[in-house]
């Protein structure tokens, strides 16, 4: 019996190719929404564009042969025009690709336009995956790889399929663009050998664990360092992260819920209740809103610096030093979050940066396009910032101008009537006795809280003067930047420095991945007031609603246990915590680290199976040494009897079951018995050996398969017959 | 078809038609596949185009199978002035019984072999579309039986075209298979020429089967068991042909047909009562190739043929077969 497979012809292969050249050029153009590039336009264009040539292949006849002269033209001078206006080149090659990928995905291609396919599309996946760094770059290039591997495959199909044949112009209908796609997925479904599909998936899966393992296994590079994209391309920062902030600017960050960072910590018993993760030290108070200084910069941050690592004030302390890894998302802020100072950072690269050590901030040269990792060591983190240089300053009585420090830090920057309104309110708030900063900010903080509630929606009245001593006049709500704006006023008039800090607040504790995540949400303003007497900045969240307006110190478990987050969306965060763990922030430490693990397993494992083994040893001879009486060898024999009519029972019925066929399963369905005897034809042709032995079972195969039901034999004694010559076919063909 | 047969009748007619092949290539040397293909026809009951050159035993072909079966055989040359009643036969008047007698024509024979049938006019072609369909001629309203059995064999040359009248569609559509002899192998044409013989009436051939037996074993034929994926396939190929752009139209209904009959045939011819795939797929150049005629004709019969025949290959490599 002729057993060939059907094949698909050179018109359908041509539909399959254009289908799959078409998700290829989506799966591409998708790359551009986590790139965070404005291309979105464009990106939209194109997909409406492809998929309208995928449903309708004939409508690309329909544009005029001048229409694809001019297309080439209209790139470039598209691609200049982008250059000229923005400046900036890699996103002007990025839509310069994406328009050449619309135009390939929507008119017909030769074999060298698909091999651009191939190329535009991975280019723009390989650029998108080098900047973001992200789990969906992993997920999207293995897609695409494999998606290319079988478009690579139809090329040569059609190649071949085509061999004699002149090359079609571009503009002319092809005679396969009237698609049915129902049918043409039927017939590829028909044709598809499984068996070979299987052996190619598995193939795949084997080269992506090699690839796992040489990853594993070969000295760490960066990638990212050998393309120098970053340079090709510039990013803002969101607003209240910047060197000034404007009050109203944060209520979009708040209703931001997307990841800012994520923090690995190797003790967790460090971990603050209630963590303030500082970024940003705002001095200078004008213009309605708050801004580093030009005096702080100067004397806070040192030299620009181009290092991997950098110390910090603090020093090291007996034992075991804890790690904190950040994982800061790319567009947050130049400004790396920190706890305080620290005794030393490490970034995975070279970076440039100054150190602000006194204050315990550090600023990156530039906005960071891709994720930054780094990790800190020996990090303070309590509410007390230690800052002897300004003690000495206040000491020494020096006061230079009123732009320079300490005295910015006591500048108000109101008129005078505002003065005398906060002068009332300070006196209201210490009613005439001398405080210390401590008992100050906590009788600030409850005083605020009385007066004002939390509000995302704040409403500053109209009129003279001051619009923060205005809201600080009214009873209305505010938010955190209000808040501590409004307390840095106080605590100023009432003598004491003080300065605004912005960062995030809390954050939660992921329990799959056991990390810190931190949200845009959680982005926060509060107060550092300097206690005189301790000579360090005393943290103080004057924010209505805090939990403590100076910030307790409980920390360990019972502290993580309330900030526990469990929902779908950690799990998902949990597998991206993964990603920049065991792949982007996969440095030689983490290597050794890992394959010590994996060694460890592979030897536990083998022990365990070596002691299950001699246990299972152990076992069967304690059995044999039992003593053999009649009673026991017939309890043995019985055992056996059971359990052989059990399986062959079993057996019996589910072949019977099988050759019955299910209830419901009649109509345009093969009956079970046709079924079974087109399997064992199929084994006994593809036995490959022709011989006598076959030919009878053949025929009754045959006649199972094809004859009228009233003519058959026994089917189930032919199926046996079948098995049996099937297996001596078989060993006939190894034996020849 | 609701008639199971049973495994006696088919032994019994496998034993007949290995007699029938038997005797058949005693006469008809070096071509057991034209013999095996003749008597599909002549089982399915239908009538045969034989395409080739002249002197390659199309006409002895004709008269072994008639001689074989114990029928009658009848030789009409065509010519382009022939008439159609120099076929089918004429009333004349008898004076003696005082009124009109039909005699007879040549095409009244168990086997007629209609000789380069294309050098007659259309008007004498279409006297062989009754006959051919239904087995009878009908003169002056009168309808006339030809008998049972009865099997046209129609021979023209595909390469000698001069004075010739194409056969329309609608006859091409009668024949139930197209058939080429080819020249035979040098080994049986070199045994050929050891014979004294010079024509075909010179060759002495025995009966070895009745016309009964014929009769019976035609109606067997029509018993053979198709299951329904066979009959799936069988439609799935004459579907096919009509959405081939290559082709002006597709395989007719009357094609189905003679191509399930002419598989039934083949089955019965090799012992089964039960048609495969197999007998569909093997018979589909020679039952549907001349019932298709291409966009772009060319003027030659032979590379038009070729044609026709590659795309019902590719047709038959790219639809999934049963199995």
């Amino acid at each position: 019996m002729e057993n060939k497979r059907p094949r698909l012809s050179l018109d359908e292969l041509h539909q399959l190719k254009w289908l799959l050249g078409g998700g290829l050029v989506l799966l591409a153009a998708w790359s551009v929404c986590y790139l965070d590039l404005d291309a979105w336009t464009l990106m939209g264009l194109t997909t409406a564009a492809v998929l309208v040539a995928l449903v309708r292949p004939d409508w690309p006849a329909r544009v005029p042969a001048w229409a694809h002269r001019l297309v080439f033209p209209a790139v470039v001078a598209f691609f200049v025009g982008d250059l000229w206006v923005t400046g900036e080149v890699l996103p002007a090659i990025v839509r310069l690709d994406l328009l050449l990928l619309a135009y390939r995905g929507t008119s017909y291609r030769q074999k060298r336009d698909d091999l651009q396919v191939v190329v535009l599309g991975l280019f723009l996946i390989v650029v998108a995956g080098v900047l973001t760094v992200s789990l969906v770059f992993a997920a999207q290039i293995l897609v695409f790889t494999a998606c290319a591997l079988g478009f690579l495959f139809l090329i040569t199909l059609v190649e071949a399929a085509e061999a004699g044949l002149p090359p079609a112009p571009a503009v002319v209908e092809p005679s396969w663009v009237h698609v049915r796609w129902g049918r043409l997925l039927r017939r590829v479904r028909s044709v598809t050998d499984w068996r070979i599909v299987t052996l190619g998936g598995v193939l795949f899966a084997g080269l992506v664990g090699v690839s796992a393992l040489l990853f594993l296994a070969i000295p760490r590079f960066q990638l990212e360092n050998s393309l120098f994209l970053e340079r090709f391309m510039t990013k803002k920062a969101r607003s209240g992260f910047n060197e000034s902030i404007k009050f109203g600017e944060v209520t979009e960050i708040l209703q931001d819920n997307s990841v800012a960072a994520n923090v690995d910590v190797s003790d967790r018993g460090q971990i603050p209740a209630t963590p303030y993760w500082r970024m940003l030290v705002l001095d200078e108070y004008r213009d309605g809103g708050f801004r580093l200084s030009p005096a702080l910069r100067r004397s806070a941050f040192g030299r620009e610096q181009t290092s991997a690592a950098v110390r910090g004030p603090v020093r090291s302390r007996l034992g075991e030093p804890v790690y904190w890894t950040f994982y800061l998302e790319a567009g947050i802020s130049r400004y790396l979050p920190l706890l305080g100072p620290f005794e030393q950072l490490r970034f995975q690269e070279l970076q440039n940066f100054r150190l602000g050590a006194d204050p315990g901030l550090l600023a990156l040269r530039d906005e960071p396009v891709s994720m930054v990792a780094y990790r800190v060591e020996g990090m303070s983190t309590g509410n007390l910032l230690p800052d002897p240089k300004f003690a000495a300053l206040l000491a020494s009585g020096r006061t230079p101008g009123p732009l320079e420090l300490p005295s910015l830090m006591l500048r108000l920057g109101v008129g005078e009537a505002d003065r005398v309104t906060l002068r009332a309110m300070v006196a209201e708030i210490t009613r005439g006795e001398a405080l210390t900063a401590e008992e100050f900010s906590r009788r600030a903080g409850t005083w605020l809280g009385q007066r004002h509630s939390y509000s995302l929606q704040p409403l500053i009245p109209g009129g003279p003067g001051d619009a923060l001593v205005r809201w600080l006049k009214s009873q209305e709500g505010g938010h955190c930047e209000l808040f501590a704006g409004a307390f840095v006023l106080l605590a100023r008039t009432a003598g004491f420095p003080t300065r605004l800090v912005t960062g995030f607040k809390g954050g939660t504790w992921n329990a799959y991945s056991g990390n810190f995540t931190l949200r845009n949400s959680d982005a926060h303003a509060w107060c550092e007031i300097f206690d005189r007497a301790a000579g360090a900045w005393r943290r103080t969240d004057p924010t209505a609603g805090a939990a403590a307006t100076v910030v307790d110190e409980t920390r360990g478990d019972a502290a993580l246990a309330r900030r526990t987050d469990r929902s779908w969306a950690a799990r998902f965060d949990s597998l991206r915590v993964f990603w920049y763990r065991r792949v982007v922030n996969f440095d030689q430490r983490s290597q050794v680290e890992t394959l010590k693990a994996v060694k460890a397993a592979t030897e536990n494992s083998g022990r365990q199976l070596f002691s299950l083994f001699i246990a299972a040893i152990h076992g069967i001879r304690a059995w044999l040494a039992e003593p053999w009486d009649a009673r026991r060898v017939s309890r043995l024999l019985a055992e056996v009897v059971g359990v052989t009519a059990v399986v062959w029972g079993a057996v019996r019925l589910t072949r019977t079951w099988r050759l019955r066929g299910r209830p419901g399963a009649r109509g345009r369905r093969l009956d079970p018995v046709r079924a079974e005897a087109s399997r064992w034809l199929r084994r006994i042709t593809e036995t490959g050996v022709e011989r006598p032995e076959g030919e009878e079972i053949f025929a009754e195969l045959q006649r199972l398969r094809f004859g009228a039901r009233g003519t058959w034999p026994e089917p189930e004694a032919v199926f046996r017959r079948a098995r049996r010559t099937v297996r001596e076919l078989r060993r006939m063909r190894r034996r020849d | 078809m609701s008639d199971i047969l049973k495994a006696e009748q088919v032994t019994q007619a496998k034993q007949a038609l290995n007699r029938l092949r038997t005797g058949m290539r005693t006469s008809i040397k070096g071509k057991n596949d034209v013999i095996d293909q003749v008597l599909v026809c002549l089982l399915a009951g239908g009538h045969l185009l034989l395409e080739d050159l002249p002197g390659v035993g199309k006409t002895t072909l004709a008269y072994a199978l008639a001689r074989s079966m114990d029928c009658d055989f009848n030789r009409i040359q065509f010519t382009s002035d022939l008439l159609p009643s120099d076929v089918t036969g004429v009333a004349i008047y008898d004076e003696t019984a005082k009124e009109f007698v039909f005699k007879k024509g040549p095409v009244f024979a168990s086997v007629v072999l209609a000789d380069e049938i294309n050098r007659a006019t259309p008007k004498t072609q279409s006297a062989l579309l009754e006959v051919m369909d239904r087995a009878r001629v009908t003169v002056d309203g009168v309808a006339h039986a030809v008998g049972a059995p009865f099997m046209v064999f129609a021979t023209q040359n595909p390469v000698d075209y001069e004075g010739t009248f194409p056969l329309p569609e609608s006859q091409m559509d009668r024949f139930l298979m197209r058939l080429q002899m080819g020249y035979p192998q040098p080994g049986d044409e070199l045994e050929i020429l050891r014979l004294a013989r010079m024509s075909y009436d010179a060759i002495a051939i025995s009966p070895v089967i009745s016309r009964d037996e014929v009769l019976r074993l035609q109606a067997l034929t029509t018993q053979v068991f198709v299951e329904d994926s066979v009959l799936d396939y069988l439609l799935r190929l004459v579907t096919a042909t009509r959405s081939e752009t290559e082709f002006k139209a597709g395989v007719s209904v009357r094609g189905g047909l003679a191509l399930r009959a002419a598989a039934q045939a083949r089955a019965l011819l090799q012992g089964r009562d039960f048609v495969l795939p197999e007998d569909v797929a093997e018979l589909v150049p020679s039952i549907l190739a001349h019932r298709l005629a291409l966009v772009r004709q060319t003027s030659d019969a032979l590379e038009e043929r070729a044609v026709v025949i590659g795309a019902l290959r590719r047709i038959l490599s790219t639809l999934p077969r049963p199995k």
